[in-house]
């Protein structure tokens, strides 16, 4: 859509319906495919699904389709997203103090249950709980 | 009621009057405009969905676990209120472009109304969940006691109520944009010929659709095949 012209209503609204089967469709995949089909790849397949809804959204419902101008803006300011994605996540695959830390590693922290314990048996137990996020 | 368009009148020092030249009569840079505005939210939500994904790598199985405790027919039935409203809001555009303005307000409340949908099932379904004790602040989301939930499950559960969270906000602003959008059409300001405010807020309404593709296969349907 590049200007601000009319439109004829009857001709266009075909568009926006087929765009909503799609979009129904690909709703019915998502709901049925981890039960179905693909099962050891649910997160990849999912994932792909709401790429191609996605794509459907940003070129009927966005209007994206024919735009050349924003489409390139878009596409660039994306793939600098992508970027960054890119360098963080090769950042985080060898992140320094990944058994220090409370995301990286399962906290272990022991809980007294025991209301009723004694004062020198909660000064023995801290004394022998040298860290409280050790691996 | 008549939709003439009523343009912006500013007057000058001897009491002349002249209309104003704004960005309602420059169309592809309102467009333009909007569009990196919505690349902001982009990297807003992305560096969620980036910090989502990078816990979901380390607690796998936890996240699976919690992901499977999900209401997915709430979820599924908000997932196609959406998509109606995407419908109702990109045919309200439709209508205002081809001349009907009444057409294209009764598309609006349309959109309104299943936008209301969307925000009753989410407080049910995180009423639900809040009955269950997993809540943000409530013991099983919170580290170091006995009825705390598995550490990768604290992180999901923190990231699902964020970013649902933060959505369902977007959903508010969206609802008070097209509430601002009908006060804006009544007065005259935005017509068939000048419709960029009416397309750009159609734009944010397929952003937070956008984004709610993915909010919704993140987190309901990754463990949609674990049995529970």
């Amino acid at each position: 859509m590049h200007t601000n012209e009319h439109v004829n209503y009857q001709e266009q609204k075909g568009g926006y319906y087929k765009v909503l089967i799609g979009l129904l469709l690909l709703t019915t995949v998502t709901f049925i495919q981890p039960h179905m089909f693909l099962q050891s790849y649910t997160f990849v397949t999912q994932i792909m699904i709401g790429a191609i809804k996605a794509w459907l959204i940003l070129m009927y419902y966005m209007h994206m389709k024919g735009e050349t101008l924003i489409g390139w803006t878009v596409a660039f300011a994306v793939g600098l997203v992508v970027v960054f994605f890119a360098i963080v996540i090769t950042d985080v695959g060898s992140f320094q103090f990944k058994t220090d830390s409370h995301i990286t590693s399962q906290p272990h922290i022991e809980v007294n249950y025991h209301h009723e314990a004694t004062e020198h048996e909660a000064s023995q137990h801290d004394a022998g709980h040298t860290t409280s996020h050790e691996k | 009621m008549s939709h003439e368009y009523v343009p912006e009148i500013a007057i000058d020092r001897d009491g002349k009057k002249h209309e104003v030249q704004g960005w309602q009569g420059d169309f592809y840079g309102g467009k333009l405009g909007f569009w990196l505005f919505m690349l902001t939210e982009v990297m807003m939500f992305g560096a969620m969905f980036l910090t989502l994904t990078y816990y979901f790598t380390l607690h796998h199985q936890d996240f699976i676990d919690a992901s499977s405790h999900l209401n997915r027919l709430l979820g599924g039935t908000n997932t196609v209120v959406l998509l109606f409203s995407a419908l109702t809001m990109g045919l309200g555009l439709l209508k205002m472009r081809s001349g009907d303005v009444k057409g294209a307000k009764l598309m609006i409340w349309a959109t309104i109304l299943l936008a209301l949908v969307f925000l009753g099932i989410k407080a049910v379904e995180w009423r639900e969940e809040y009955t269950h004790g997993v809540f943000l602040g409530l013991d099983a989301l919170q580290s170091g006691n006995e009825h705390s939930r598995p550490f990768g499950q604290i992180l999901f559960y923190g990231m699902y109520f964020t970013m649902t969270g933060l959505h369902g906000f977007h959903i508010i602003i969206g609802i008070g944009l097209m509430l601002w959008l009908l006060k804006r059409i009544n007065a005259g300001k935005v017509s068939t010929e000048h419709h960029i405010l009416h397309f750009n807020i159609a734009l944010y309404w397929d952003l937070v659709h956008l984004i709610w593709v993915f909010v919704f296969p993140y987190f309901y349907m990754i463990g949609a095949g674990n049995a529970h």
